[in-house]
C-alpha cells in the first residue's frame, strides 16, 4: 500500500518534472528569440571586438606629433618653479615629504639628500602667467598655445621600464606602441606614407638608448609599425630600387609577386600575407611621396629662421621638428620623435642648457608653424619625457654643478592644440616639487586623455591576444577632463 | 479561483522566473526588436499593480501563523492567491524592465542597483511562494522572508523614482539648491566668475547681516555704493581701485582684505578681478560678448565648463557605404568622421596626380562632405566652383594651393564654411573683400599670404568674431649661421679632389683658407664650385651672409694617398683591444675620427711596426702617418717615427725618420699628420714603418713614468 502510495507521488513528480522542464525549455527558447548569440557558443566575444579604422566618436585631433625628450628632463628647470627649494638650498629633504619613496641604485647609498634649487631662473609668461625657466625662452612665448601639466605621475622609475610604459602602456614591452594602437583604430588618412613614423635625434647631454621595440606593433598587425626615417641619404632603409631597375619593371615585378602571394593566400589563408602584398604596395607609393616630405630646400626662410637654422641638417632635433610638421600635414596619424640625452644625473646646469637650446626654438616653432597653417586644432602635440627627477642633488652638491636622480612622482609636460585647452597649468606639486598635492595624472590617465581627443573610448580600442583582450590603457586610465575643451 | 487556474499560474511563475534568468546571464548581448519595445516601456505602468499586491501579500504572510487567522481558511487562501499573483506579476515587471534598460538613456549606477532589487522583489517573492508550505517553513523564515521582499520592494521602488523623475525629486524642494555648473556660452562675468568670490571669501562679513565697515557685497547697488571708506573701484582704473588696493596690500598691514587668518584670494581671483574692473565688465557682460584672446575670457574659458554641443548635429542622410568606398583609393581618402556619422571627411594626396576631376568625382556625397583638406595641391580657380557644391562644408585647407583671392568668392555661398586656411596662397589686398564675403567663418589661417597689417586689421573689423591666425613675423633677432659642411665625411683621395663645401641657408658665403689661418669675410677666399685639390690639405672655412651672425669656423682635414700598397702586414703588433681590422686598417682609406675605441685605429704601448709591399716599384717621395693626441687619454705623438724603404725586406736603408717635441699639459685634443718627407724620390717596392711611443709620460700626468701610447689610423705614401 505504502508503496503504491510512493509511486503514485512519485509519478506525479515525474509528470510535473517533464512539465516544468518544458516550460523551462521554453523561456529559455523564448530568450534565445530576444538574444541572437545565446546559443552561439560565441557570446558576448562578437559583440565586443573593436571595429579598426574608425573612431567612436567625433575627434578633436586627427594627428599626434609626440616630441619625447628622452632621459626625463628635470621638472625643476623648466616648468615646475620650486623657489622654495633655492631658500633651503643645501638642507635635508625631510623624510615626512620622501615618505616611502624608493630610491634609485644610484642615490639609495647617499648619505644626505641636499635639496637644490634650479640654477636658472624663471619668468611667467602670456595670459596665463604660466612659470618657465630661463632656458625655454619661446617655449615661453607659446605659453597661451599651451598646457602645461605638472602632476603627471608613472609606477616606474628607470629609463627602459618608464619609457616602456609611457610608448605601450605596460613596462615589460610586448605589447604595441600608442602609435601602433592610433594607426589600428584609426587607420591610415594617406596611403602613401605610413600612419606611424619615427625620427630620432641626440643631444650632447647624458644619454639613454631608444629601441625599436618602442615602437613595435606588438600582437597588432605589422602593419601598424612605426617606421623609422633615418636622416642619411637614405631616409627608409631598403626603399630605392636597385640600380637599373625602373619604376615600371618593379610595377611587373609587383604585380606579378602579387599574384604568387595571392595564390599562397588561397592555399594557407594565413592574414599576414595579405598584410605583406599591402606593405609592398605602400613601399611602391611611399618612393615617391618620400623624397618630396624630405626635400627641405623649398621652405621659406621664416620657416627656417623660425625653427632655427639647424633645421636644414638632417638629423637634428629642429629637423625632424619640421620633418614632423611635413609627415603630419600628410596626413601621417602618429609621428613619434625622440631627442636623446636627458639624463642629468650630474652637471645638471650646464648639460640641461645644451639640451633646452636643441629642442627650445623648434618645439615652439612646431607649435606656431601648426597654428598659422590652421592645423594646431586638428594636430595634438606632446612635449615631455619618461619622469621626473629629485629635489635633492645626487652626489656633491655645488652651486652651479648638482645632479639629479630619477623621480617617477611628480614631473611635467606639455601638450598643445587638438582640443586641448591652451594657456592653461593642470595639476599642482607640493612647495618641495616632491608630491602631487592636486590633480594627479597617471600615465594611464595620460593615456585615456590622449585616444579620447583622437575620438577614441580607451575602454573600447581592444585586441584579442593569447586568449585575453588588451588595451593601451589596460585595466586603468580616466580621461582628464579639465585639460580638454 | 481552481486548482488548475492556480496550477497554471505556477507554471507561467515558473517559466517567467527561468526567463528572467536567461535575460540576466546574457543581459549585455540581450536585443530587443522593435516590437518589443511598447511592452518594455510599461514597466513604469505596471509596476505599481505588484507593489501593492505583494505588499499586501507579504503584511498578510507576516501574521500568518497568528493563532487568529491559524484558522481561517480566507486568510490562507487569500493570501495565497495574493502571494502567487503579486510574484506572477512582479516578474513581468522585471522583464519589462530588463527589455526598458535596453534602450538608450539607461545606465549608471542607479538602474544596476534598481534592476537588481528589482530582480531580488521577483525571486524572494517566488522563493517565499515555493517554500511556505513545506514543512520546515516557520514562523521566523515567514517573517524575514516577507520582510526582505518588502525591503527589497522599497528601495527598488525609491530607486526607480530617481530614474524616472532624477536623483532627490521627493527631497528636491526642500533641500539646499546646489550651484549648478555653468557652461561658457552661458556664463555672465559678475555672476559666474566674480559673485562667486564675493560669497565664498568676503560675504561672512560683508554681508547685511553684518556689514563691517560699513559694506556690503550681496547686491549690485551696494557693491556701487562702497563702504565708509569710499566707493570700491573706479571702473577702468584698477591701480586706483580700493577693492584692489585692499587685496593687495601685504598681509600683515591691518587693512587687509581678507583680514589675516581668514581665507585669502588666490592669484586667480586677484587676476579675475583685475581684469574684472579694468574691462569695465559690469553686471550684465556675458563671457562670450569679450574677445577670444581676452584675458578674463581665457581664465573662463579653463574655469568653467565648455558650451554645451560642442559636438555638432549634422541633419543630412547617411550617404551610400558603396559610393564611399569607391571614392577612396590611394590618394583620395574619405572616410566618416565616427562610427555612425553621416558627415564625411576628405583628404587629397600627391601633386601629380591630382585634378579637378578628383573633387567633381565627389559628387554621389556632396551632400555629406564637411571636411575637404587639399594642402599643397594645385587646386585652380575653376576648382572652387566644384568646392562650392559641398553645401555641408564645414572646414576647407587650401594651403599652398594656386587659388586666387578672385576664386574664393565662390565659397560665399557656403553657409557653413567656418573654417578656412589659406597659408601659403598669394593674396593682394585687393582680395580681402572677398574674403570679407564669407561672413560665416570663424577662423581663418593666413599666414604667409602677403596681406599686410591694415588688411588683416580690415578683416577683423568687418567679422569681430574671426580668429586670424596670422603665424610667425620674423623679429628681427641676429642668429647665428649654421657651419659650413664637406659633402664627404672623411676625405682620402689619390689623384685631385673636387672640393664641395655647402651651407644648407640659401646665399649664405662661405670662405675658406688652406693656408690654417682662420678665415674672415674679407681676405678669406670665398667658395665656388670647381676648386680642384691636389695636394693633402686642411681647409679652415666659415659661412657669412648678410643679417645673420657668422659661423664657427670648421676645419676639414682632406689627404692625399697616391699609392695604395698591394699588401700590409704587422712586423710588431699592437695592443689586443686595438687592432682594427689588422694591419690593412691603415691604408683601408677610412679615417678614425675622434672615437679612438671604434675599431678604426690601431695602437701600442710599444713600437708600432709595419711592413708594406708593392708588386710594382713605386717613387716614394713622402709618408704620413695620421695619429691621434689625446692627452688626458693618455695617448701622445709617436716620439719618433722612422721609414724604410728598398727593393725588398732583406735590403731596407732608412729613408727618413722625424722626432717630436716632448708633450706638454697644454697640448689639445688633435688628429695630427705626421709627414716624413724624403730627401730625394726613392724607387722602392718595400717599406717598413716604425711608430715609437713616448717611453715614459711626463711627470705633469698622472700617469708619469708609464709609456704612453701611440695610435694611428692612416698612413699616406705619396
Amino acid at each position: 500500500m505504502e508503496k503504491d502510495f510512493l509511486e503514485n507521488r512519485l509519478n506525479i513528480n515525474r509528470r510535473r518534472f517533464l512539465s516544468r522542464l518544458s516550460l523551462g525549455i521554453g523561456s529559455v527558447a523564448l530568450g534565445s528569440l530576444l538574444i541572437p548569440d545565446l546559443f552561439s557558443g560565441k557570446g558576448d566575444e562578437a559583440e565586443a571586438d573593436f571595429i579598426p579604422g574608425i573612431p567612436n566618436f567625433a575627434p578633436k585631433a586627427k594627428r599626434v606629433i609626440y616630441l619625447f625628450q628622452d632621459g626625463a628632463p628635470s621638472q625643476l628647470e623648466s616648468f615646475d618653479y620650486k623657489p622654495k627649494l633655492r631658500e633651503m638650498m643645501g638642507q635635508e629633504l625631510p623624510p615626512s615629504v620622501r615618505g616611502n619613496q624608493i630610491l634609485t641604485g644610484m642615490t639609495a647609498k647617499q648619505a644626505s639628500f641636499p635639496l637644490v634649487g634650479s640654477f636658472y631662473d624663471f619668468k611667467q609668461y602670456g595670459e596665463s602667467r604660466a612659470w618657465i625657466s630661463d632656458m625655454f625662452p619661446h617655449i615661453g612665448k607659446i605659453a597661451d598655445d599651451i598646457c602645461i601639466i605638472k602632476s603627471l605621475n608613472t609606477d616606474a622609475i628607470n629609463h627602459d621600464p618608464a619609457l616602456t610604459f609611457f610608448q605601450t602602456g605596460a613596462q615589460q614591452g610586448n605589447r604595441p606602441s600608442m602609435g601602433s594602437w592610433v594607426s589600428y583604430g584609426l587607420g591610415s588618412e594617406n596611403k602613401n606614407l605610413p600612419a606611424f613614423t619615427v625620427l630620432l635625434s641626440k643631444g650632447k647631454g647624458n644619454g639613454q638608448g631608444v629601441y625599436s621595440k618602442l615602437w613595435s606593433n606588438g600582437f597588432l598587425d605589422s602593419i601598424h609599425q612605426g617606421v623609422q626615417f633615418s636622416s642619411g641619404e637614405d631616409p627608409i632603409l631598403y626603399l630605392k630600387d636597385p640600380e637599373g631597375l625602373n619604376r615600371h619593371e618593379r610595377r611587373k615585378m609587383l604585380d606579378k609577386l602579387a599574384e604568387l602571394n595571392d595564390m599562397n593566400y588561397k592555399e594557407f589563408g594565413d592574414p599576414e600575407i595579405n598584410t605583406k602584398v599591402q606593405q609592398y604596395e605602400m613601399a611602391y607609393r611611399m618612393q615617391t611621396a618620400v623624397p618630396e616630405i624630405m626635400d627641405v630646400s623649398k621652405e621659406p626662410d621664416d620657416i627656417v629662421k623660425m625653427y632655427g637654422p639647424e633645421c636644414l641638417i638632417p638629423g637634428t632635433y629642429a629637423a625632424n621638428c619640421l620633418l614632423a610638421r611635413k609627415l603630419s600635414e600628410n596626413g601621417v596619424r602618429f609621428v613619434q620623435l625622440y631627442h636623446q640625452g636627458w639624463d642629468q644625473h650630474s652637471n645638471l646646469p650646464q648639460e640641461m642648457a645644451g639640451q633646452a637650446k636643441d629642442v627650445d626654438q623648434a618645439s615652439a616653432a612646431l607649435v606656431t608653424d601648426l597654428k598659422q597653417r590652421g592645423l594646431l586644432d586638428e594636430t595634438l602635440v606632446i612635449w615631455g619625457g619618461e619622469f621626473g627627477r629629485t629635489n635633492y642633488s645626487q652626489g656633491k652638491l655645488e652651486k652651479a654643478n648638482y645632479g639629479r636622480d630619477h623621480h617617477p612622482r611628480c614631473f611635467s609636460i606639455w601638450m598643445a592644440g587638438g582640443g586641448i585647452k591652451p594657456g592653461i597649468v593642470y595639476g599642482e606639486t607640493d612647495e618641495f616639487g616632491y608630491n602631487i598635492i592636486k590633480d594627479p595624472v597617471h600615465v594611464h590617465d595620460f593615456h585615456a586623455t590622449i585616444l579620447n581627443q583622437l575620438g577614441i573610448d580607451h575602454k573600447k580600442l581592444t585586441f584579442k591576444s593569447q586568449g585575453r583582450r588588451y588595451r593601451l590603457t589596460d585595466v586603468a586610465g580616466n580621461v582628464v577632463k579639465g585639460i580638454i575643451t | 479561483m481552481k486548482s488548475s487556474h492556480k496550477g497554471f499560474a505556477e507554471g507561467a511563475l515558473f517559466a517567467l522566473n527561468i526567463f528572467i534568468v536567461v535575460l540576466l546571464v546574457a543581459s549585455d548581448s540581450l536585443v530587443v526588436p522593435r516590437w518589443l519595445q511598447p511592452l518594455g516601456r510599461m514597466h513604469p505602468l505596471i509596476l505599481h499593480f505588484p507593489i501593492v499586491i505583494l505588499m499586501l501579500a507579504m503584511v498578510m504572510e507576516f501574521f500568518r501563523f497568528r493563532p487568529e487567522f491559524m484558522n481561517e481558511k480566507l486568510y490562507q487562501t487569500f493570501t495565497s492567491y495574493l502571494l502567487v499573483l503579486g510574484a506572477l506579476l512582479s516578474s513581468v515587471t522585471v522583464i519589462m524592465g530588463l527589455f526598458l534598460s535596453r534602450e538608450p538613456g539607461y545606465e549608471g549606477d542607479t538602474l544596476l542597483w534598481h534592476k537588481w532589487f528589482g530582480v531580488g522583489v521577483a525571486f524572494t517573492g517566488y522563493a517565499v511562494y515555493l517554500i511556505r508550505n513545506t514543512s520546515k517553513y516557520t514562523i521566523t523564515l515567514a517573517k524575514t522572508g516577507a520582510l526582505i521582499t518588502v525591503l527589497c520592494l522599497l528601495v527598488a521602488g525609491h530607486l526607480g523614482g530617481n530614474l524616472t523623475h532624477g536623483q532627490d525629486f521627493v527631497l528636491g524642494p526642500v533641500m539646499d539648491k546646489t550651484k549648478e555648473a555653468v557652461t561658457i556660452d552661458q556664463a555672465l562675468v559678475y555672476n559666474d566668475l566674480i559673485k562667486p568670490i564675493f560669497e565664498v571669501k568676503c560675504l561672512s562679513c560683508h554681508s547685511a547681516d553684518k556689514m563691517k565697515g560699513g559694506l556690503m557685497l550681496g547686491d549690485s547697488a551696494s557693491i556701487m555704493k562702497g563702504g565708509k571708506s569710499g566707493k570700491l573701484f573706479i571702473a577702468g582704473d584698477p591701480a586706483m581701485s580700493l577693492l584692489l588696493q585692499r587685496v593687495h596690500l601685504p598681509e600683515t598691514e591691518k587693512k587687509h582684505m581678507p583680514p589675516a587668518g581668514k581665507m585669502q584670494l588666490s592669484d586667480n581671483e586677484k587676476m579675475l578681478l583685475y581684469l574684472w574692473i579694468k574691462g569695465k565688465a559690469g553686471f550684465n557682460k556675458k563671457v562670450t560678448d569679450l574677445p577670444a584672446t581676452d584675458s578674463l575670457r581665457m581664465i573662463a574659458a579653463a574655469m568653467l565648463k565648455p558650451a554645451e554641443g560642442a559636438a555638432e548635429v549634422y541633419d543630412f542622410p547617411t550617404a551610400n557605404e558603396k559610393d564611399i568606398q569607391k571614392l577612396n583609393n590611394n590618394y583620395r581618402s574619405v572616410y566618416p568622421l565616427a562610427r555612425e556619422s553621416a558627415a564625411l571627411a576628405v583628404n587629397i594626396y600627391n601633386k601629380t596626380t591630382y585634378s579637378g576631376k578628383v573633387l567633381s568625382e565627389l559628387n554621389p556625397v556632396k551632400k555629406q562632405v564637411v571636411s575637404i583638406d587639399l594642402n599643397k595641391m594645385p587646386v585652380k580657380d575653376a576648382d572652387l566652383k566644384a568646392i562650392a557644391d559641398f553645401e555641408n562644408l564645414r572646414r576647407l585647407i587650401l594651403n599652398f594651393s594656386e587659388v586666387t583671392g578672385n576664386g574664393l568668392k565662390d565659397l560665399a555661398g557656403l553657409k557653413h564654411l567656418k573654417s578656412l586656411s589659406i597659408a601659403g596662397v598669394k593674396l593682394s589686398g585687393s582680395d580681402i573683400k572677398q574674403i570679407a564675403a564669407l561672413k560665416n567663418l570663424e577662423e581663418l589661417a593666413v599666414w604667409d599670404t602677403g596681406l599686410s597689417a591694415s588688411d588683416i586689421r580690415y578683416l577683423q573689423n568687418q567679422n569681430p568674431k574671426l580668429k586670424l591666425l596670422t603665424g610667425f613675423k620674423d623679429d628681427g633677432r641676429v642668429m647665428k649661421l649654421t657651419n659650413p659642411q664637406l659633402k664627404d665625411a672623411a676625405v682620402v683621395f689619390k689623384q685631385q679632389y673636387n672640393l664641395q663645401l655647402s651651407n644648407p641657408i640659401k646665399g649664405a658665403d662661405i670662405r675658406y683658407t688652406t693656408d690654417g689661418s682662420a678665415p674672415d669675410s674679407i681676405r678669406a677666399a670665398s667658395y665656388k664650385p670647381g676648386v680642384v685639390l691636389t695636394q693633402s690639405t686642411v681647409i679652415k672655412a666659415r659661412a657669412f651672409k648678410a643679417g645673420w651672425q657668422g659661423s664657427d669656423t670648421v676645419q676639414f682635414n682632406i689627404y692625399k694617398c697616391a699609392y695604395t700598397p698591394d699588401s700590409i702586414r704587422f712586423i710588431q703588433y699592437p695592443d689586443s683591444k686595438y687592432k682594427g681590422d689588422g694591419a690593412k686598417t691603415v691604408i683601408d682609406k677610412e679615417l678614425g675620427g675622434n672615437n679612438f675605441g671604434n675599431g678604426k685605429w690601431v695602437a701600442s704601448q710599444k713600437d708600432l711596426a709595419v711592413m708594406i709591399w708593392f708588386n710594382k716599384p713605386v717613387y716614394l717621395h713622402s709618408v704620413s702617418l695620421n695619429t691621434m693626441r689625446n692627452t688626458g687619454s693618455q695617448i701622445f705623438l709617436p716620439a719618433g717615427v722612422e721609414v724604410w724603404g728598398g727593393a725588398d725586406q732583406e735590403h731596407l736603408s732608412l729613408l727618413s725618420s722625424i722626432k717630436t717635441a716632448s708633450p706638454l699639459k697644454t697640448d689639445d685634443f688633435g688628429l695630427i699628420p705626421l709627414a716624413c718627407k724624403l730627401k730625394s724620390a726613392q724607387r722602392v717596392s718595400c717599406i717598413k714603418l716604425i711608430a715609437k711611443p713616448i717611453k715614459s709620460v711626463p711627470a705633469w700626468h698622472p700617469a708619469k713614468g708609464k709609456p704612453g701610447w701611440v695610435f694611428v689610423d692612416e698612413v699616406f705614401l705619396n
